[in-house]
């Protein structure tokens, strides 16, 4: 029943990141992403990280995706259908992606630690607090700046000169 | 109870199809799309690992937060970006982006 849980989210993960990168028109494509990102905090719940998941869909699926959607369709002019979407080389990306897959997996199935079962006690979300705000405290302070430089920087360059 | 490769395997895969549809894409914003997906296969990485090796401070969960950050900030950049290259070249292909070049 465990493992069936794990399956099927894992192949929503698969086919919808498939989907996201393939499908013609870029709207569908962000609606794709956000099926993608779902299901990739139900990852998330499954591996005892509620909180990150939580976060997963109020950051992503409610703020990025929709930052996505207003991109999308404030320069909506080029998605027209006729047009091709995808560049010239696509056999010879799809030939590199599938290696490197193929590395990946060769590497990660001789490698011990593959089979490892998890008997270790989940993080609780009251120590993820803490050492957010003790351990990390630093590094998080810094996040706070990036994300301010990120908000200015976002205004200055979006402002129309004209 | 699945063992830890399953998770690394499907970390692996997401990267991958976001690193062919990083190559890919003709426009800009389905890069972007694709490089979020392998943000997600790095965080799906840092919480398996974290599960199940086990830290004492949820070492791998504060990095995922922090990846989920740096990701929202990166993609609020890049699609401000976006559109202001899209208000002067009036295009989001990147074959058709050669402002740099003339």
């Amino acid at each position: 029943m465990n493992e069936a849980v794990f399956y099927f989210i894992a192949g929503c993960v698969c086919v919808f990141s498939v989907l996201a990168v393939t499908q013609r028109d870029i709207f569908h494509c962000a609606l794709w992403l956000a099926m993608t990102l779902l299901s990739v905090s139900g990852i998330y719940f499954y591996l005892d990280a509620p909180f990150l998941g939580v976060v997963q869909i109020l950051v992503y699926v409610g703020g990025i995706i929709t930052l996505f959607v207003f991109a999308i369709k404030l320069t909506a002019k080029i998605g027209y259908k006729g047009i091709r979407q995808t560049s010239k080389q696509w056999a010879l990306a799809l030939f590199i992606a599938t290696l490197l897959l193929c590395i990946l997996f060769r590497a990660f199935s001789t490698h011990p630690w593959a089979r490892i079962v998890s008997n270790v006690e989940p993080t609780s979300i009251a120590q993820l607090g803490r050492s957010l705000m003790i351990n990390y405290a630093v590094p998080f302070e810094f996040m706070s700046v990036i994300l301010l430089a990120a908000l200015v920087g976002a205004i200055v360059i979006g402002k129309d000169k004209r | 109870m699945i063992p830890l490769g399953y998770f690394t395997f499907l970390s692996a895969f997401l990267f991958c199809v976001g690193v062919y549809g990083a190559l890919t894409r003709r426009n800009v914003i389905g890069i972007l799309i694709s490089i979020e997906l392998i943000l997600n296969a790095t965080n799906i990485n840092l919480v398996a690992f974290n599960k199940y090796l086990g830290t004492k401070d949820g070492l791998g969960e504060v990095f995922s937060l922090f990846v989920i950050a740096i990701a929202a900030a990166a993609s609020v950049v890049g699609l401000v970006l976006i559109i202001a290259i899209y208000r002067n070249a009036r295009t989001l292909f990147t074959d058709g982006l050669t402002l740099m070049k003339e």
